[in-house]
Order: structure tokens, then C-alpha cells, then sequence
């Protein structure tokens, strides 16, 4: 793949800023490509063509306005530019019927104590927590990925993501409910609680 | 006595622990999950949720040859 070379900018001060403020951004970046992309060939791709971007555009940016919002917004636009199915997902979640507490009445259900849920939660393998947020569909992804795993609020994945805010909140609240359907799977599976369930 | 019930508390646990509520309605909240055992573990539940998403979606490491190119680009053109 042609490597197209960023044009760096002129001054020296601005490129030394960009190492200073936007390099430390690169592991977490790289997790939320991993999340995005699931492949590591694809993420690395995403992230390098993020940098490329922002670094072009770097000369542009106002210092001291959210730098990180900014460089998520660039990874997410790249993100769907570059590597999101061309074609519409079909709305496959029936979510209605699932209820808000899914996984915590699940689990109580199952006998685990109450206040001992959280605990159930620990033993649930990395990997598979990973797995339960990559398989959720693109938009719920990128707006748990964006609100739980980096920290952002409903404010700034609405700019991050260019949508309203009500979006941000029904993408939010039916995206952890599909993860907590897929958690549950993974507890049953793992065996981490008996399934007392008829 | 708390002013809202477990009903209104547990509608608006995610924009809680989000950090999306403010003023009175976030006191109230506050003041009834520091009351309601039960309001208390679902919304303790939810956090620690959160929270193991943050713990291990976030923290995969970075190849080191990925890191070299993204700090090559600062490297300063070679001289002519």
C-alpha cells in the first residue's frame, strides 16, 4: 500500500507540540481501532492514517480546545470512510423485549448473592469482554467504545460522531444492553455461575 | 426520606454514572441510593460494569513497530 508522506508541519514548535500532546494518545487510540477494526493489521492502518491526518492538520488546531475529542473524531470519520461495511447493517437487535437490568436479574437468578454480581463480572476473561463490545453493531460500538472505555461525555461523542445528543443516549442505552445480553452468553458459557434457569 | 422513588431512581442510574446529571436531580439520586440497598447494588452493578470496559477494551498494547513509525513522523526531515 502507497504510503502517502504527511506534509509536516513548517515550524518546528508546532511538530515538537504534536509529539508532546498527541503521542501519548497512541495506545488508547490503538485499542479503540482494535475495537473498531478487529483485525490488528486494519488497526494499525486506521491509527497510522489518524496520525497522518491530524498531523497534517495540526497547524490548524487551536491549542488548548479538546485535542482528544478532536483526534477520536478523526479516527472515527476515518473509521467509516475507510473500513465500515459499505452496506446498511439491518437492524437485527429485537431490543424491546430485553429488559434494562438483563444481566444483573440474570445473574441474581442464577443464585448469585445480591452485591456478589459484581464479582461475577471480575471473572469474566478479558477477551471476552473485548469480543461481547466488538460484535455489537458499528454504531453501538463506537458510542459504548467512546462513552465507557474512553470516558468521553454525551456532549462530546455527539461531536465526536456529528450526531444529536438523544442519539448519543438511545445508541448508549441499547448498545449495553445488547453487551450485557452478550456478557450473559459468556458467563454461561465459562460456567461462571450454575444455570438455575428452567 | 428520599423524594423520588426506586422507580424514577433507576430510570436515570445511566445518566448518573455517566456523570450527566446535575443540580437537585443529581442529589436526589445520591440521596436515595445512600438510602435503597437494593437501588444501591444495581446501580454499584452498572458502574462495575462501566468500569470493566474502561479496564479492558482500553489497554492492548502497542506493537513496537507501530510506535517507531508514529514517532518517525516528528523525526526531522534528513538533510538534503
Amino acid at each position: 500500500m502507497a504510503r502517502r508522506s504527511a506534509a509536516p508541519p513548517d515550524d518546528p514548535a508546532v511538530r515538537a507540540r504534536f509529539e508532546r500532546d498527541v503521542l501519548p494518545l497512541l495506545p488508547n487510540l490503538y485499542g479503540a481501532a482494535l475495537r473498531l477494526t478487529r483485525k490488528p493489521q486494519d488497526a494499525e492502518d486506521l491509527v497510522q492514517e489518524t496520525f497522518l491526518r491530524a498531523y497534517r492538520g495540526f497547524g490548524g488546531f487551536e491549542e488548548g480546545t479538546n485535542l482528544r475529542a478532536w483526534m477520536y473524531r478523526i479516527l472515527t470519520n476515518t473509521f467509516i470512510n475507510t473500513y465500515r461495511k459499505k452496506q446498511r447493517e439491518p437492524v437485527t437487535i429485537q431490543d424491546d423485549e430485553v429488559e434494562d437490568w438483563y444481566l444483573y436479574d440474570r445473574l441474581g437468578g442464577s443464585g448469585v448473592e445480591a452485591s456478589a454480581e459484581s464479582e461475577v463480572l471480575n471473572r469474566i476473561p478479558d477477551e471476552d469482554v473485548q469480543r461481547a463490545l466488538e460484535d455489537l453493531p458499528e454504531n453501538f460500538r463506537m458510542a459504548v467504545l467512546l462513552a465507557d472505555v474512553e470516558g468521553f461525555s454525551y456532549k462530546e461523542i455527539a461531536e465526536i460522531l456529528d450526531i444529536p445528543i438523544g442519539t448519543v443516549m438511545s445508541r448508549l442505552h441499547r448498545g449495553r444492553k445488547a453487551l450485557q445480553q452478550a456478557l450473559w452468553e459468556t458467563v454461561r458459557e465459562r460456567g461462571l455461575v450454575r444455570d438455575q434457569l428452567p | 426520606m428520599s423524594e423520588i422513588n426506586c422507580l424514577e431512581a433507576l430510570k436515570q442510574i445511566e445518566l448518573y454514572l455517566d456523570g450527566e446529571l446535575h443540580g437537585v436531580v443529581r442529589v436526589q439520586i445520591e440521596e436515595h441510593l445512600g438510602e435503597c440497598g437494593p437501588c444501591m447494588d444495581h446501580s454499584e452493578f452498572q458502574r462495575r460494569l462501566k468500569e470493566i470496559l474502561r479496564a479492558k477494551c482500553g489497554c492492548d498494547e502497542v506493537p513496537s513497530h507501530l510506535a517507531e513509525r508514529m514517532r518517525a513522523l516528528f523525526a526531522d526531515p534528513p538533510p538534503r
